[in-house]
């Protein structure tokens, strides 16, 4: 029989957690390719798509968190906007959403760069995914946690600097627990190359994982394909995982490698081999491989 | 629960069934566009959404592409739906090849709503003119009292504590289908009415606002006027409060009315009056498409059959009384037990056992809410095989054919019964048998053919 309390939210009530990323590096150095759009324009998009999302469903919600290159943070709760209105409408010609939204983003990308270090980075600096996604991870136990009543939560992922490969295992950590959780992580890529985190996060937690080939366009992508509610994904042709990255980093160095070693008690990852199991301590025995190597490896590549 | 869904949908085909040179006019408006959207089911939005920023009309053929084989049925029902109210203009070219085009209207206005988001139809009143307004629980509680005095006059004239603003008139065409009245009797609810009475309180607000609006000609109103400013009275923030000047003559008379059903409050300043939405009057674009109401429950159902009520509403102890036996009442408490006798004077009164079930599931007090079953598994069952009790003999509509001329004849005329599914009962012996009425006329025919 089916329980109808329980039932008393539709189907189609979603909370969505926008991962935005404000890299300076990703929008103004190296990023200079000819079809990739500017960050003001990218912003417009996105405000647009936040708007279609609360129009919708009266009782949709966004919360939007800003992924920089030393912090994260909250920077839009569509739920805790609502009570006040009064005191932000004065400034009369913005709309709410904007000006709030803008005006938090300025605050938190000075303050990201008040925190970065004097040493000059090389290339371009990664964004601290990892943490935007717990953060969001966290938000979505609170709502869960807050009784029989809430909308359905999904993440995306709006990514455009390369991974960081010293992220690996907090982000596995994060993929995984959205997976338990039944939180899908879309993951829209709007840099310059694919993103095997993002890859293996849709993957797994049963998101959508898209490259827009067009990124002007990206309004049209994010309200086809990332607009859809999870109800009605069982009924659309979204677009389908090409192929996916499962290449995984070591702890050792943090590189991302195709073969490796692994610890046969906690399935860490090494690139070389290790007396120690430097994650659980387990002592390894000697490394026959180093001498006759080509049939001792650990991890055989994927082909 | 199904009845409820027919009801609130119901309100949208009105709106669907207005002559298209109306319901255009009615998209000149954002909010009737916004709320139009929220009511349609969650594909036929995404398709909007979609079409959005697409001028050309896209054949039909490609969007059948966008679903999978799955989600046909779905995708028909969304198409349905967005050419009745108008969102999507169909037009045909030489080829016969159907396409669709998104209302210019709507189209313009939901794209302003992208570029400015959600923004109130009025600016609140500064709260130095409105000096003490109510609080939200207040407001609540006294949409609540408004609501239920009207229900109980509705149901039970005699009842009421005191009268509303509706003339008597009005109070019948809200009464008409709900009560039935034999000369010099009292009123009796009918079938209907007692299902009303189990309807959560948003699904009965669109039928009464349905009824209001169907009868509204007949005050000289305009009925898509009166659509169009309810939709967007809904949405108005609760608790705020909104200058009365800023409405026509027609809307601040409609406003009386509204606030008899507590939808909204009206207050009267030393200058100026104002009113205050209620959650009544906000949630009624929500309910469109999510007919349940979110309030708390307050209903303990024991497995010993016994009911407990946490409620002092007069109305709570009506509705209780129609399939239960109410025991005692003390201030807060209503207890009764559900017992056979009482269930069927429930059954005849054309209750079923599924809305009992469902009116106690979706009411129960927070603390059983929690547990599944929220009602015990033995009391549901048993309601239902107590109705089942009363439905021991069915009734078909049946031919009865005799007199066949030869056996071969009969049984031919068996299977042909047999294979159209429609043989009810046959006796080979005395070359008799009874088939549904539906295939009679078939039957028949096919008789006088083995003739010839």
């Amino acid at each position: 029989m089916a329980s109808i309390p329980s039932k008393l939210y539709s189907d189609d009530v979603s909370l969505l957690m926008l991962l935005l990323d404000t890299n300076p590096f990703l929008w103004t150095g190296a990023n200079t390719t000819t079809t990739s759009l500017p960050f003001p324009g990218f912003l417009t998009h996105v405000l647009s798509f936040l708007n279609s999302i609360l129009l919708l469903n009266q009782l949709n919600q966004v919360v939007v968190i800003a992924t920089g290159v030393n912090s994260c943070d909250y920077i839009y709760d569509s739920s805790s906007s609502l009570q006040k209105t009064a005191d932000s409408s004065e400034n009369g010609r913005m709309p709410i959403l904007c000006s709030r939204l803008l005006s938090k983003l300025e605050e938190f990308v000075i303050e990201d760069e008040r925190l970065s270090k004097d040493d000059s980075p090389e290339g371009i600096v990664s964004s601290l995914l990892s943490g935007s996604l717990s953060l969001a991870l966290c938000y979505i136990q609170r709502v869960f946690r807050s009784g029989p009543l809430h909308p359905q939560p999904r993440i995306l992922c709006l990514q455009g600097s390369p991974d960081g490969p010293e992220q690996y295992v907090a982000i596995m950590n994060a993929i995984f627990s959205a997976q338990r959780s039944m939180v899908p992580i879309d993951s829209c890529v709007i840099g310059a190359q694919h993103s095997a985190f993002l890859q293996q996060a849709s993957y797994i937690t049963g998101g959508v994982y898209l490259k827009p080939q067009l990124p002007d366009g990206l309004f049209q992508y994010l309200s086809t394909v990332f607009a859809t509610d999870l109800l009605s994904r069982n009924f659309l042709r979204l677009p389908k995982p090409v192929g996916v990255d499962f290449r995984a980093s070591c702890f050792c160095h943090k590189k991302t490698i195709d073969m490796g070693y692994i610890c046969s008690v906690c399935l860490s990852i090494f690139c070389k081999h290790h007396k120690k199991c430097s994650t659980c301590g387990s002592v390894f025995g000697q490394a026959l491989g180093d001498t006759s190597s080509t049939d001792r490896k650990r991890k055989t590549p994927e082909t | 629960m199904p009845q409820v869904k027919i009801i609130a949908k119901n309100f949208m085909d009105m709106v669907a069934a207005l002559p298209a040179l109306k319901l255009d006019m009615l998209y000149d408006n954002g909010f009737i566009c916004e709320a139009v959207l929220r009511s349609l089911p969650p594909l036929a939005k995404k398709y909007v959404l979609q079409m959005l920023y697409i001028d050309n009309s896209i054949p039909a053929k490609s969007m059948e592409e966008w679903v999978l084989a799955e989600g046909l049925s779905k995708h028909k029902n969304a198409i349905d739906r967005l050419t009745q109210l108008r969102v999507f203009l169909e037009t045909v070219d030489r080829k016969k090849e159907t396409s669709y085009i998104l209302n210019p209207k709507f189209q313009s206005n939901l794209r302003k709503y992208l570029m400015y988001g959600g923004v109130s139809p009025r600016e609140p009143m500064p709260s130095s003119v409105t000096v003490r307004l109510p609080s939200l629980e207040d407001l609540e509680a006294y949409a609540l009292e408004q609501w239920e005095s009207f229900l109980l006059q509705l149901i039970s004239p005699s009842q009421a504590d005191k009268p509303t603003n509706f003339s008597s008139s009005v109070m019948k065409v809200f009464q008409r289908g709900l009560l039935s009245q034999r000369d010099k009797e009292a009123p009796r609810l009918t079938e209907k009415g007692f299902q009303f009475l189990l309807m959560d309180t948003n699904a009965q607000l669109w039928y009464i606002i349905r009824e209001y609006i169907s009868n509204s000609e007949d005050r000289g109103v305009d009925s898509a006027d009166l659509i169009s400013f309810l939709l967007e009275l809904s949405f108005h923030v609760a608790g705020e409060a909104y200058n009365l000047n800023t409405l026509t003559e027609v809307q601040r008379n409609t406003f009386k009315d509204l606030a008899d059903l507590g939808l909204v409050k009206l207050q009267q300043g030393r200058k100026e009056s104002w009113f205050i939405p209620t959650k009544l009057a906000t949630n009624l674009s929500v309910s469109l498409s999510d007919s349940s109401s979110r309030k708390q429950g307050f209903v303990v159902v024991e497995t010993n059959f016994r009911t407990y009520a946490y409620s002092s509403s007069k109305l709570h102890c009506e509705i209780l009384r129609l399939f239960s036996r109410v025991e005692y009442q003390l201030p807060n408490l209503i207890v009764g037990a559900i017992t056979k006798e009482s269930l069927y004077s429930a059954f005849q009164n054309g209750i079923s056992s599924e809305q009992i079930i469902s009116f106690l599931q979706q009411n129960a007090h927070p603390r059983v809410a929690e547990r599944t079953p929220s009602v015990p598994e033995n009391v549901t069952d048993q309601i239902r095989l107590w109705e089942t009790d009363l439905n021991r003999v069915e009734m078909t509509p049946a031919h009865l054919y005799d007199e066949f001329p030869s056996k071969d004849v009969f049984e031919a005329a068996c299977d042909y019964a047999r294979d159209n599914g429609g043989l009810l009962w046959d006796d080979s012996k005395r070359m008799r048998l009874v088939v549904k009425a539906e295939i009679h006329m078939q039957m028949r025919e096919y008789l006088r053919r083995q003739k010839q």
